[in-house]
């Protein structure tokens, strides 16, 4: 018996998990370096951190909750 | 049937189920989190607890530390700096020279000593090296925080302010083995 290619509609894709597991991984060493440089006294780096981390942000959000294109809906 | 079960007519294996979209939508909101944690960070404008403040040294008030020529190689001294809770370590080098750090520990602030040739954090056995404060064996990775000295021509010694942390973190010292660290502990 094989297993179906394709997700079920409203299941998440392998895909779309691995991207946000990907995302949340980065946001951990963004911040650990983010509070490492604050610590040592460096802030110049702080708005970068905060736009990087916001655009993963939105693409966690965007995968998590309107991933319709890659499961074929958002329904859970 | 115990009792409570009747009472309480749970379903627990549907209470158990989590689907992937929801697993994806808690490590959504905990990546939010982070940048709401960034976010703070950049917003705030008063350092972190323990953390390097070298801006800070254009209002600071210097602290007198008594005569320079006090302290005899490998000797020590503590002081408080900024209010009562900056506990700073005043030292002369084996070699001479009048060094200053700020007592916490980098690795989770613990105070640090002056023993032998190195500053060292009895907590977790982290040692840190006189000349520029840089961890050279154990469990910190940031260098101390460094605080500027002055001496005044009537030879009293001052604590100015804050040195800005050396940024060319030199690679941890691979060739620190097992018997220096016997010679640090004896």
């Amino acid at each position: 018996m094989s297993r179906p290619s394709r997700p079920r509609p409203g299941q998440f894709s392998d895909v779309a998990l691995v991207i946000t597991l990907l995302v949340l991984i980065s946001q951990l060493y963004l911040f650990e370096t983010v509070l490492q440089s604050v610590l040592d006294g460096h802030r110049a780096l702080l708005p970068g951190a905060f736009a990087a981390s916001s655009v993963l942000t939105a693409v966690a959000l965007l995968l998590a909750f309107k991933a319709r294109g890659i499961d074929g809906g958002p329904q859970a | 049937m115990t009792w409570w079960r009747r009472a309480f007519p749970l379903e627990l294996a549907e209470e158990g189920h989590f689907s992937r979209r929801e697993f994806a939508r808690f490590l959504a909101v905990v990546s939010a989190g982070f940048t709401a944690g960034i976010g703070y960070l950049w917003l705030r404008k008063k350092p972190l607890e323990g953390a390097s403040d070298p801006e800070a040294g254009h209002h600071e008030t210097p602290v007198a530390l008594g005569l320079a020529t006090d302290l005899q190689p490998g000797q020590s001294r503590l002081f408080k700096f900024r209010d009562a809770h900056d506990a700073c370590i005043l030292l002369r080098t084996p070699q001479g020279e009048l060094k200053a750090y700020r007592q916490t520990c980098t690795h989770l602030g613990c105070a640090v000593r002056f023993r032998g040739e190195r500053l060292e954090c009895p907590c977790h056995e982290g040692f840190f090296e006189v000349d520029r404060g840089f961890p050279v064996q154990g469990p910190p990775t940031r260098p101390l925080a460094a605080i500027a000295l002055e001496t005044r021509p009537d030879g009293s010694l001052w604590a100015v302010g804050e040195l800005p942390k050396p940024t060319d973190l030199p690679g941890r010292i691979a060739s620190c083995p097992r018997e220096a660290r016997q010679e640090v502990l004896s």
